[in-house]
């Protein structure tokens, strides 16, 4: 479903590059529960930003479902994004002025979906992710186990093929973390769903079928 | 729903950042409150002026002696102003008329009412209606009567005096019996001699014989084109022939009308010029409010390009805000602004009205000033590097 060729990406810092991607090739199939684990600044969220078409890479080919990015069109790629991918973040990242609803119906706002629908999906989600006791709650009424519940709820809102998780335990002590895990297990298992974990946590690493390592910007392993 | 959530948002911000977009809303709302009250008032004054015209017609033309040309030599025969409507089928009727400069008193009390000398013509051409009792006709020729204002009428009322009419009042030395009194009259215009409502008439022919001064220096006609320039020709034409060395003015409708709307546009360039440097100063300040929101929320900028948000997404969603900041300033100056010139017509006791016009285009104003000064932050907004927004 996602094929890397020879990705690099580096950063301009002042007058010098800094490579942080040196060359990454990687097939991620359809259906997958995909782990890439690394130690810090190894290039892992820089790897699932250009995954999830948030970042160009300097150099190499990306290709999805087959087809190449070009990289030259926002609606293009806003598009893939919103249709194709769910982000779930170590922060969560939900918008603390809304509530779970209004947080949850965020992706489906850009698609032109009457708003008494986008209520009724975002409800449908919501329980799914068994957080329907917290509807009208803002994310600071929230613990951070149930954030992470409402921000995953929030990236499957918009029925997408692929889940892209950056450290989405990271923020949550062993036991949340494993419920985390155990959702993604269920989503990837029933559904269907393609999911890619990035994670520094070995045992996280060890649930999924396949782990990739990635070392100071290169797969290792 | 996308433009519900973002005016809602705005709204948000506009509540929680108070200080800021409060000042920044200041500016905008004098800036759109003095180009209301600019219209407003100019459809009120707009509107005081040409009732006059409205009222009498544009058909009527004063002639005055000029005096900057002749200094104060005598003034008009009466015989010549008579005469002029045989001279030229362009001139339709005239009305002569003249002012005393005495003061006058009633039971020993002064009253300072002034008293002018007019023919039967001069309530057709300055359409003066009676409230009560009788107009004064040519038939009231050489006889001491006279009709009073309204303000006049006001006046005595309210030093005690009952059943004004038939009463006998001394002008000067002589003494008139007061037949009818005139109906209130608008203030300005500038056709219309000024000071009837304060004022006694008689008619002219007892003003000749009464007053002190004689000279007739204007007289009032209606005349039969509008061409304005046809009709003073041949009243100068027809006065350098009858009385060679009188000097004479003659003010059309027409020019008193530009006359007035050049005043206008002065008032109008005034306010206008206060108004739009209100509106820059208000538009900068909402611009420093949306680059500052821009700031605060990189992140979820971030979030939301990561959902799904094109770049145009974001650009509008910050353009409403913007625009909403903007429609809430313009609101309240619209309310401003109608208030200023309500205020404004109730000290010149002129009619007030709400021009529709002037609140659309307070509307019109304030979505512009909204767009205009939201685009650049909106477009900064949405040119920001999602991955770099996230990270932080
Ligand atoms: N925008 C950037 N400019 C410069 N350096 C960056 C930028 N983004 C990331 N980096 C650097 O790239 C390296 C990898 O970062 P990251 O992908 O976040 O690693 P990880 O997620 O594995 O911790 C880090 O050294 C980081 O400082
Ligand atoms: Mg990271």
């Amino acid at each position: 479903m996602l094929r890397l060729i020879d990705i690099r990406k580096s950063y301009q810092v002042g007058p010098t590059a800094v490579d942080v991607l040196k060359g990454i090739s990687l097939t991620v199939e359809k259906g997958e529960l995909l782990s890439i684990i690394g130690p810090s600044g190894s290039g892992k969220s820089t790897l699932m930003n250009i995954l999830g078409l948030l970042e160009q890479p300097s150099a190499g080919t990306y290709s999805v479902e087959d087809t190449r990015i070009t990289y030259d069109d926002d609606r293009t790629l806003s598009s893939l994004r919103n249709k194709m991918i769910g982000f779930v973040f170590q922060q969560y990242n939900l918008l603390p002025r809304l509530t779970a609803v209004d947080n949850v119906g965020l992706p489906l706002i850009y698609r032109g979906i009457s708003e008494k629908e986008i209520t009724e999906r975002s409800m449908e989600y919501i329980k799914k992710v068994e957080m329907q006791e917290r509807f009208h709650h803002k994310p600071t009424e929230l613990s951070g186990g149930q954030q992470q519940r409402i921000a995953i709820a929030r990236a499957l809102v918009g029925n997408p093929a692929l889940i892209l998780a950056d450290e989405p335990t990271g923020a949550l002590d062993t036991h949340t973390g494993q419920e985390i895990m155990s959702l993604f297990k269920r989503l990837n298992e029933e559904e269907g769903i393609t999911i890619v974990v990035i994670t520094h946590d070995p045992k996280i690493a060890a649930q999924c079928r396949r782990k990739v390592e990635l070392r100071d910007g290169i797969i290792t392993g | 729903m996308i433009i519900k959530a973002n005016v809602k948002e705005a709204l948000k911000s506009l509540i929680t950042a108070k200080q800021r977009t409060i000042l920044a809303l200041i500016g905008i709302v004098i800036g759109i409150g003095s180009v209301i009250g600019m219209v407003s008032i100019g459809t009120v004054v707009q509107n005081e002026a040409l009732k006059q015209f409205r009222d009498m017609g544009i058909d009527i033309v004063s002639v005055t002696k000029d005096y900057e040309r002749q200094g104060s030599d005598e003034g008009f025969n009466i015989d010549h102003i008579y005469g002029l409507p045989g001279y030229s089928t362009l001139v339709k009727k005239v009305a002569p008329y003249i002012v005393s400069s005495t003061q006058y008193s009633y039971a020993g009390k002064d009253l300072y009412v002034e008293l002018m000398g007019v023919d039967e013509s001069f309530f057709d051409l300055n359409k003066l209606y009676i409230r009560e009792g009788r107009l004064l006709s040519d038939l009231d020729r050489n006889r001491f009567f006279c009709i009073i204002g309204a303000e006049t009428a006001e006046m005595l009322q309210k030093a005690g005096i009952k059943d004004i009419i038939g009463r006998h009042f001394l002008f000067g030395e002589r003494i008139y019996t007061v037949v009818g009194i005139l109906k209130s009259l608008p203030e300005g215009g500038g056709m219309r001699p000024s000071g009837i409502n304060r004022g006694a008439i008689t008619h002219i022919t007892t003003a000749m014989r009464a007053f002190t001064t004689r000279d007739i220096t204007t007289f009032m006609a209606r005349v039969g084109t509008q061409d304005s320039k046809a009709v003073k020709a041949v009243i100068e034409n027809y006065f350098s022939k009858k009385a060679g060395g009188l000097r004479i003015r003659v003010r059309t409708a027409e020019e008193l009308i530009a006359q007035m709307q050049k005043q206008m546009q002065l008032f109008t360039l005034l306010l206008g010029a206060i108004g739009s440097i209100a509106l820059i100063v208000g538009g900068i300040g909402v611009m420093n409010v949306m680059l500052i929101s821009v700031t605060e929320r990189r992140k979820e900028i971030g979030i939301r390009r990561a959902l799904g948000a094109q770049r145009t997404d974001i650009e509008a969603q910050f353009i409403i805000e913007s625009v909403t900041l903007c429609f809430v300033g313009g609101i309240i100056g619209i309310i401003l602004g109608v208030i200023i010139s309500y205020v404004f017509s109730h000290f010149s006791k002129w009619e007030f009205l709400i021009s529709q016009s002037a609140i659309i285009l307070g509307f019109c104003v304030a979505t512009a000033v909204g767009v205009f000064f939201g685009y650049y932050p909106a477009r900064s907004a949405s040119r920001l590097d999602p991955a770099a927004a996230l990270r932080e």
